[in-house]
């Protein structure tokens, strides 16, 4: 009966939850006796997806086998308003006691910095990455900008027009730093709703190039409609080794599309841990690694604490530096 | 063809068909309650069906999808509140038939012009796939400019006497769809800084708000002088008759939403709504309409379940999804190993084949449960009012809070149920709000794209011969009747001549 | 007086079409280096002209229909029931507000069979905890006194 009511649960759990979260309330501290089990109650992830959206279903795509590692039940809390700021303002109205985790992907940076009445960049703890999908710059094949060296030459001379999501969105800042760092025109961004509409756009002749996904324009690729021509990871790919990466050509410049795990600061360093192992072998496991398998996704997308927060920390600052540059902060 | 038998084969086995009718009966309920779509159902669900088979696995999902989209018609019909968004255009005259005890008569036109639609574009599906999924490179923002404009002028050509009223209420539709970050500018608008309204206005909530609040609080006014009598026939089902009148609106719906469908950017819920107005322009008995016309039920429910075949068009044969439902199917395929696309019909045969075949079943199916349970169903519209509204109000709650949890989305249902109450008693019509909010956004989004593709000079959209037919079209719509009236005038003097 | 109500209605679209147009000059800026043609206001005002045109139109052509009726007593009430609601949940959660509502307005309403009253209304959210909560496993808001017990 316990896993009927999220967020409800046992008798005792609650109490010491309840007292946390309505101090103000009065609620007498003296309950918050129970500190030595953990987990002991449900875990809520929050995401700022809808349900079945793409960070939602990484979220319940881990939750599979969370439960059996961490021994007990997680269920995900939605809240989709204002790119993540509900989510971020959710998570941090729970107790800081680890029984709350918020997935996060880069939108939820550019948000934070974009409103300061957030909980800002330094109240994030990162816990662990779930998926790390490198973007790749992607023409109409048979473009005379087809050829990484000839496209890199027609950047320098004319602004291109770029596919990609929203103004001020992580799309933006990766192709705003993507061409700062390769001296390029000023791109052109033509926004778009979503991965679908860019490549249909990119293979009908509307858009000069696209930053994709690799999974994104799978279909295409294979059938010889577009044309990868960069990637922006560190390495290439070990399913398109032909692909260079931008910094070979001498473009240093890196982008993908991550998600991962924080708990908002103040939560016990001991549960973090019991957290990060915890999610790190769930995710290591065979649903979690075929899911991210067949989406394209590298393996290595799950990781750890420490690489996980040195990425949060890179990111950042290079979208503070772009959405400054760009006049979206103020 | 060996690969199109070996996949009706699989709907011998056992296990296929359990998941079919699993899948069905699943969608008609969730279908029906409002709140739980068909796509959330699948989102929900899909963690669970990575145990099972990929054949399995989309024989459960595609029977989800095909019976959620004729089970939202139950609620539209009996109580006014669309249970899934694709059905609200069926509430329009679905509901007048109800009203008028005639709950039977439109629960039975339903099951069936959703079979038909729905096995229509099955069939087309397998014919004409990867060749409908050509034209979908064709349709950049321009076309789809043009396809907005087209929606929207529907409202203009709906005929009556509430024409600058129906324009009326669509241009406030296009106003509440500004609302919230603007993609080109990312500029907030109309959001007053409450962030429930920074993401857009969701068109759930309003869309419960403005049919089914709005039918309480109108009920609540009316119970005192005027009790509502339901006659006992409304367990009555359609004869043949019905549907020799009604095979027009059908042809028209299937056809409309196997197109609409197919076009990446547009769902359902467009696909009924024009197929709606289509169906009252082409109708030889206009008069009915707005007062409980059969054809209005058979028309939009025949197109919002062509549109779920024509939407796996662009996810099957292109890799990307037609609709929301269709995304979160595609993600289940991607988690079974099966990676959409052109190849796909030459790799995977057996296994596209056998999808269509679990379709096929499940539009059977839901007409066989459909026409079995609709005197059952058709029960419901006689429940005393004292119990049936309160009960709908309670439902439009978690209808509005369900697919984001938001109590953002409960407050705005309530307003616009305020908001709709306001609009029955003077005489507007709720649907065109409907259409301007679902099109209004694709309206400015697709013509700022087209603008930035055209280094802002609008003749560039004389270089695109779809959109230019598209809005030739348009223009003739409006303008057509009109020059109708005008060359009736100077035929019969030459006749007479 | 016959056409009077359209032209209130008319009256109202203009008004939403004016503050409409000039909330338009709230907006926050487009920055300079994102500027491209069509900005963010130039949209929604073009809506709000049509918008006050056709509230013309409707003003020079009103249809002639009655004034709608009034509404009863127990309209306002239901109007009240629903406003109610929102608070009511705050404080109590989602389904014992949803439970209170039912059988507050099947009273209101008329229905004094009580028995048929109390259990439809149980029967009722228990359906719906069956559904959207055990089935679907849906957080629904717990309200004040939710969060004060079981969180």
């Amino acid at each position: 009966m316990t896993k009927s009511h999220p967020p409800s649960t046992t008798r005792r759990s609650l109490l010491g939850a309840g007292a946390a979260s309505l101090g103000l309330l009065a609620a007498p501290g003296l309950l918050c006796a129970e500190e030595e089990k953990f987990p002991s109650k449900i875990i809520e992830v929050v995401t700022h997806a809808g349900v079945g959206g793409g960070t939602d279903i990484t979220a319940r795509m881990m939750m599979v086998q969370a439960p059996a590692v961490l021994g007990t039940e997680f269920t995900v809390v939605n809240r989709t308003a204002g790119s993540g700021a509900a989510a971020l303002q959710y998570a941090a109205s729970r107790p800081r006691d680890g029984h709350t985790i918020l997935l996060i992907t880069q939108t939820h940076l550019l948000t934070m910095l974009r409103n300061k009445s957030l909980p800002q960049f330094d109240e994030l703890v990162g816990v662990a990455r779930a998926t790390e999908d490198p973007q790749m710059i992607m023409v109409k094949a048979g473009s005379p900008l087809a050829d990484p060296r000839a496209f890199i030459e027609a950047s320098k001379e004319r602004g291109l027009k770029y596919g990609g999501t929203h103004v001020g969105s992580v799309d933006h800042v990766a192709i705003f730093s993507f061409a700062r760092a390769g001296g390029f025109k000023a791109p052109t961004l033509v926004p778009f709703r979503g991965g679908g509409d860019i490549v249909i756009n990119l293979v009908g002749g509307n858009i000069d190039v696209a930053l994709l996904n690799p999974a994104e324009a799978e279909a295409q690729i294979g059938a010889g409609e577009v044309k990868p021509v960069l990637v922006l990871s560190r390495q290439r790919l070990a399913t398109m080794p032909d692909v260079p990466t931008a910094q070979e050509l001498g473009i240093r410049a890196t982008a993908a599309t991550t998600r991962g795990f924080v708990v908002l600061k103040g939560t016990p360093e001991d549960r973090v841990a019991k957290l990060e192992s915890g999610l790190v072998k769930a995710m290591s496991g065979q649903v979690f690694q075929s899911y991210l398998k067949s989406s394209g996704q590298a393996s290595d997308s799950v990781t750890g604490q420490k690489e996980w927060q040195e990425q949060l920390v890179e990111f950042n600052g290079q979208a503070r530096e772009a959405l400054t540059s760009l006049g979206l902060l103020r | 063809m060996d690969a199109f038998l070996a996949g009706m084969a699989t709907l011998t086995d056992p296990l296929i068909l359990g998941m079919i009718l699993a899948g069905t009966v699943l969608g008609i309920v969730v279908g029906a309650l409002p709140g739980i779509s068909g796509s959330t159902t699948i989102a929900l669900l899909l963690p669970l069906t990575i145990g099972v088979s990929p054949i399995a696995a989309l024989a459960f999902m595609g029977s989800v999808y095909c019976a959620a989209n004729f089970g939202g018609s139950i609620t539209a019909i009996l109580v006014n509140a669309p249970g899934d968004p694709s059905s609200s255009a069926t509430a329009i005259e679905g509901y007048r038939l109800a009203e008028r005890g005639q709950a039977g008569l439109a629960l039975g036109m339903s099951a069936v012009a959703s079979a038909i639609g729905g096995i229509f574009s099955v069939v087309m599906l397998i014919f004409a796939a990867p060749l409908l999924a050509r034209a979908a490179y064709s349709f950049g923002p321009p076309e789809y400019f043009a396809l907005a404009v087209f929606g929207l002028s529907m409202c203009a050509a709906i005929g009556g006497d509430g024409r600058v009223k129906n324009l009326i209420t669509a241009a406030l539709g296009v106003l509440l769809a500004t609302v919230g970050i603007d993609l080109t500018s990312g500029v907030e608008r109309y959001s007053f800084g409450i962030m429930e309204l920074s993401d857009g206005i969701n068109f759930v909530p309003v869309l419960i708000g403005l049919f089914a609040v709005s039918e309480m609080l109108d009920q609540s006014t009316r119970r005192a002088e005027e009790p509502k009598l339901i006659s006992m026939d409304a367990a009555k089902l359609p004869t043949g008759a019905d549907f020799r009148k009604c095979g027009r609106a059908i042809g028209i719906g299937s056809v409309i939403g196997a197109f609409i469908g197919a076009l990446p950017a547009l769902g359902a819920t467009t696909a009924a709504l024009v197929g709606y107005n289509e169906t009252q322009r082409w109708s030889k008995h206009k008069h009915e309409f707005g007062h409980g016309a059969l054809e209005g039920v058979a028309g939009p429910e025949a197109a919002n379940n062509a549109a779920v075949g024509g939407s796996m068009v662009p996810t099957l044969a292109l890799g990307i999804p037609g609709s929301a439902t269709t995304a979160i199917i595609l993600a289940g395929l991607i988690v079974q190993g099966v990676r959409p696309g052109p190849h796909l019909f030459n790799e995977q045969p057996v296994l596209l084949y056998a999808v269509f075949a679990s379709m096929l079943a499940a539009n059977l199916l839901y007409l066989v449960l459909g026409l079995g349970m609709a005197k059952l169903f058709a029960r419901i519209s006689l429940i005393p009012p004292t119990l049936l509204w309160p009960a709908v109000f309670v439902l439009s709650v978690i209808g509005a809070y369900g697919p984001n949890q938001s109590m953002g989305d409960v407050v705005i249902m309530l307003v616009a149920g305020g908001v709709g109450f306001l609009f029955r008693r003077h005489g507007f019509s709720p649907a065109p709000l409907i259409m301007g909010l679902v099109l209004g956004g694709m309206l400015e989004e697709a013509l700022k794209q087209s603008m930035i593709i055209f280094d802002q000079n609008p003749l560039g959209f004389a270089h695109r011969p779809i959109a230019l037919l598209l809005l030739a079209v348009t223009l003739s719509g409006l303008l057509g009747p009109l020059l109708l009236r005008m060359l009736r005038v100077v035929r019969p003097q030459k006749e007479a001549v | 007086m016959r056409a009077q109500p359209d032209r209130l209605c008319a009256a109202a679209v203009a008004a939403v079409a004016i503050a409409a147009f000039a909330a338009t000059y709230g907006f926050d800026e487009v920055p300079p280096g994102l500027a491209q043609g069509l900005g963010a206001a130039e949209f929604p005002r073009l809506v709000c002209l049509v918008l006050l045109g056709l509230a013309v139109l409707l003003a020079l052509n009103p249809a002639s229909r009655k004034p709608p009726p009034r509404v009863p007593a127990a309209g306002w009430g239901t109007m009240g029931l629903a406003i109610g609601f929102l608070p009511l949940m705050m404080v109590v959660g989602m389904l014992p507000a949803m439970l209170v509502f039912l059988i507050a307005l099947g009273w209101l309403w008329g229905e004094r069979r009580r028995g048929l009253l109390l259990g439809s209304a149980v029967g009722l959210v228990a359906g719906i905890w069956l559904v959207f909560v055990r089935l679907f496993a849906l957080s629904l808001p717990g309200g004040w006194l939710g969060d004060r017990f079981f969180s």
